[in-house]
Formats: structure tokens, sequence, C-alpha cells
């Protein structure tokens, strides 16, 4: 449509129609502006990464020439590959305990009557309050007096299983009817039978989103990685470790950085783009909950 | 019948008690032994011998260091709150009006928030280097992050960014629960928008004012991550990216004085646990009120 086809149209619009068209298209232009502002980062840093190095001083949003060598050289010079295997290992391992443990914790913070349980639910739901900053230090000097600095299995057992994974899991289990526990029970299956048979798998929803979360927490987590594995330990480095050392040692490989950017970023957007409705019920149910 | 709730009661002992145990070791017992830590000299080697006293606290509370810290955190967070609370709700305003892709824009918008704080602030140290995409835009060559007076405020920039879909999905739960016969009500005075907005919206909203601006107050207070990767992990140039989590971390893994440290982290938490106390005594008045 040329200006004077759209002119010419309006004049046949009464004005407040007219006015209310020029209202929307005005609001679509600011919001396609905002989202542009969202999204030419992300653009950008995807292109770059296929710029050679003096083209990536250049600000244009072609590569001139295009070149893989970027993506090349983080995956064969600085070990990138390592770092991915070592944030899934880790992603995967403090999710599927957290899964279970919070899971076995809520069944029984949610179901099983046993002397002190409020007490105890108290102390968990306690524990949230208590920042990382204060226990850093602490956490820190047990782990060295226990040999566990510098490698997995630190990290692994401070993150065994959340207060906010474990309040999550109750909180659900307490909305499914007991009718099936009960069921359960007639056949004469015990406890953990129930909680491994029936009621975990009842629980599907809430482990889905709990995966979800756990998983990005753990992928994009970069201060306690950076204080159990961050003292000269590259062969334990996470990909956001990896990233912030190719920043500090090589800051102008512009190519290789965004290259190394995108990879931190996109497992958690293959993940948002496929379960984005776990993301956001997540946070406003953490709203409501606050 | 006693039998099976002793029998319930020990199979939920054993249900609970990993998850017990690592939040009693991991949680509780470090809350006491950070305080614990803070009163003694406790170096690479651990505990030296004779209590320090106040001393690390003493020490930490004239140290020109942290009050540069504490100063630079302090600027940090009146400028990055209010600015990602106002971004969130312009973003919530238009993403509540009935518009064509709206899931497509609430998630365009919220990503940022999710994706890894490390790769973002790599991507705007791309975009804000001296010569990189923004100053063409603006045609300047300030290197906004490598630049003591700017660094802060780069920051501020930047983390209102990315942090505005958090605010903007808290926002549009509350605008979601606001019944729409106010809104009816406005229509028949003929109540212009901007009015309905400043008159009505607005107020209305004040339950999730207060909450973002805690949990949003009481995360910038612990900014770390983007301050660190800026510096090269320094807290450069001339202290100026220093924040109170960044002197803890200095002060524990550059020095090795985990007693000093510890008690920075003590006094952090209490001026994190004193302002939540405030804000939680204020909003429950204003609330009640």
């Amino acid at each position: 449509m040329t200006l004077q086809t759209v002119a010419a149209a309006e004049s046949f619009i009464p004005r407040r129609a007219r006015a209310e068209v020029t209202r929307r298209v005005f609001f679509y232009a600011v919001i396609a502006l905002v989202a542009l502002l969202f999204f030419v980062p992300f653009i950008y840093t995807l292109t770059t990464s296929f710029k050679t190095l003096p083209d990536a001083a250049n600000v244009t949003f072609i590569p001139h020439p295009w070149t893989t060598s970027g993506w090349h050289t983080i995956w064969t010079q600085y070990d990138f590959k390592t770092y991915i295997k070592n944030s899934v290992f880790l992603a995967v391992v403090v999710t599927v305990c957290n899964i279970f443990l919070g899971g076995l914790g809520g069944y029984a913070f949610a179901r099983l009557k046993f002397p002190g349980r409020e007490l105890l639910f108290l102390l968990v739901l306690g524990t949230i309050m208590v920042p990382d900053q204060l226990r850093l230090i602490p956490v820190f000097v047990m782990l060295t007096n226990w040999h566990l600095i510098g490698n997995f299995s630190g990290y692994i057992l401070i993150n065994l299983v959340t207060a906010t994974n474990l309040f999550f899991m109750r909180q659900y289990f307490l909305t499914i009817p007991k009718d099936f526990e009960e069921a359960a029970k007639l056949d004469g299956a015990g406890y953990f039978k129930t909680f491994w048979r029936i009621m975990l798998p009842l629980a599907l929803p809430a482990i889905s989103a709990l995966v979800i979360l756990q998983f990005q927490g753990t992928w994009n987590d970069f201060f306690w990685p950076l204080i159990l594995f961050g003292q000269g330990n590259p062969a334990h480095y996470t990909i956001q470790l990896g990233l912030a050392e190719l920043n500090f040692q090589y800051g102008v490989l512009w190519p290789e950085i965004c290259a190394g950017s995108i990879i931190a970023i996109l497992p958690i957007l293959a993940i948002f783009l496929a379960f984005q409705r776990y993301f956001i019920s997540g946070v406003v149910s953490a709203g409501v909950k606050g | 019948m006693l039998g099976a709730r002793i029998r319930e009661a020990g199979w939920g002992y054993g249900f609970v008690v990993v998850p017990i145990v690592v939040f009693g070791l991991f949680f509780v017992y470090p809350f006491g032994y950070a305080l614990y830590i803070s009163f003694f000299h406790w170096g690479i080697l651990g505990k030296q011998s004779g209590g320090a006293g106040t001393f690390n606290y003493a020490k930490v509370i004239h140290d020109p260091v942290f009050h540069t810290a504490v100063k630079n955190v302090l600027e940090y967070t009146v400028g990055v709150v209010p600015l990602t609370m106002a971004l969130g709700l312009s973003l919530a305003l238009v993403i509540n009006q009935k518009i064509h892709g709206r899931n497509f824009f609430r998630s365009a918008f919220y990503f940022p928030s999710i994706a890894s704080s490390v790769a973002i602030t790599t991507i705007a140290l791309y975009i804000f280097n001296a010569n990189g995409l923004f100053n063409h835009i603006i045609g300047s060559r300030t290197p906004w992050f490598q630049n003591a007076p700017t660094v802060m405020w780069a920051i501020v920039g930047l983390n209102s960014w990315t942090s505005a879909g958090t605010a903007m999905l808290y926002y549009l739960a509350a605008l979601q629960s606001i019944p729409t016969d106010v809104y009816e009500a406005a229509a028949v005075d003929n109540t212009g928008a901007w009015r309905t907005f400043w008159k009505i919206t607005f107020p209305l909203l004040r339950p999730a004012h207060f909450f973002i601006l805690v949990v949003f107050g009481i995360g910038a207070l612990k900014l770390f991550d983007q301050a660190f990767i800026v510096s090269n992990g320094l807290g450069g140039p001339n202290y100026s990216t220093y924040t109170p989590v960044f002197y803890i971390y200095r002060t524990a893994f550059t020095t090795f004085d985990f007693g000093l440290a510890a008690s920075a982290g003590v006094v952090l938490f209490v001026i994190i646990f004193a302002l939540t106390l405030v804000q939680r005594l204020t909003v429950g008045r204003q609330e009640a009120s």
C-alpha cells in the first residue's frame, strides 16, 4: 500500500476509528522497536562468530567473508568440548539428585506422619534465608578440610537437594488425592514402592518444571564453580568458567568470544523454546508465594 | 496399630534424612561457623591460635575499600531497581493489550532473564567497547565498561535490560488480577487512558511494586557476576567495580584472609536482613491501612 491509498482509505474511516488505527500502528511500531532491542544483541553476536578477526572490528551484520574459524578455534584450541561436557555432567547429576531427594523429602513432608515433622519442615524453609555470601567461607573451609575442592564431588554434594525444590515437590504432592496411595496400600505396597511407582509418576508435571529450572540454574551457575574449580583447574571448568577465562585471556578475539557466548546460551534457548510455560508459570508462582 | 505408626515414622525419617543432613551441614551449620570464623585470624592454613575478638569487624568497617564497595553497590541498586521496575511495568502494559503475537513478545522480553549472566555480560562487553556497535550508533568512543565513571552505570543499563523481563512477568500477573469492573467504571466516567493508569492501575499495583522492590533490591545488593566479568576479576579500574560480594571473594581468594572475608559476609547479611525487615514492616503497615 502506498501512502496515497492509505490516506484515501483513511478519509472514509470515521474520525474515532481513524484515531484507533493510528494508535495501533504507532503501538506496533513501538513494540517492534523494543523487540529489536532484545534481538539485535543476539543476532549481532551470532553473525560476529562467523567473522574473521579483522572483520569483527567493522560494525556490520553480514560477515565478509564468512568463516567458521572462530568456532573451530574454541573447539580445538580452547577446549570448549571439555567445558560443555563438564557443564552437562554437573547439570544432569544435580538435577537427578534434586528430583529424587526433593521428591522423597517432599513426599514425606506432605504425607507421612512422624514426630518433629513440622519443626524439621521449618528448618528446611529457614535455609532459604541463608545467603550464599554468608555460606561461602565456611563451606569452602569445610570442603577444603575434606579434600573436596577442585573436583566435582564437592559441587554435587552442596547441591544434592535445595529447599526450594523440596518445597515445590511437597506442594505438588499435597494436591494429589489420597485415593491413589490407599489403593496402593490395599495392594500391599510399602512406603518406598508407593512413592516410587505411584506418587513420583503422578508428579510428572512438577518434575518437568523442576528439571527445566534446575538444569538452567546449574548450567548458568558461575559463583560456586568459580569458588570450587576456579583456582587454576581448567580440566574442571564449566562452560561459564571457560567463557570467562576466554574473555580474560583473549579479550579481543571477538569471533571466538561470540561463538563461546552462543554455546553458553544455546542449550537454555532450546529448552526455553520447548518448555516456555514452565519458566513463565514458575516465575509467576514464585511471585504469588512471596 | 502402634506398630504401623512406628513403621510410618521410620520411613518418614528415612525419606527426609539425606535432605536434612544436606541442609544442616551446608546451610544451618555454616551460618554459625561463619560467625565463629569471623572472630579468628583465619588464613589458608586454617585457624591461628588465639582469638581475634572484634578485630576483623573493626577492620571491615574501617576499610576504605569496603566503603567503596558499599558505595558502589548502593549507587548501582538505586539506579538499577527503579529502572528495571519502570521497564518491566512498561513491557507488562504493552503485553497486557490485545495484540497479535503476545506470547512471542512476552518470551522475547523474558529470555535475557534466564540466559547465562556470563554470556550476556560478554556480549555487552563486545557491543559497548570503544569501537563497538553502541558507540558507532551514538557517535562516541567511550569504553563504557573500562572507564571508572561509567562502568557501574553501564552495568545498571545492562542488568535492567536483562531483568526487565522478570519484572514484566510479576507485573503481568498483578495486572491480570485487577478486576475489570474498575476499568469499566473509569470508562463510564470517560477518564483518559493516561489518567486511568496513574489514578487507578498504578496504585492498585502497590503489592507488586513492593514485592519487586524487595526481591530486586536484595538481588542488586549481591551484585557479583557482571562486576567480575567486566573487570577481568580484578574489580578495577580503580576499585570502581568492587561490590561487597566481590570484596568477600577477593579477601578470601587473593589475600586468603578468611576471618576478614567471613566478617564481611556477616556484615552484608546483616545489612540485607535489616533492609528486608524494614521493607516487610513498612509493606505490612501500608497493606493493613
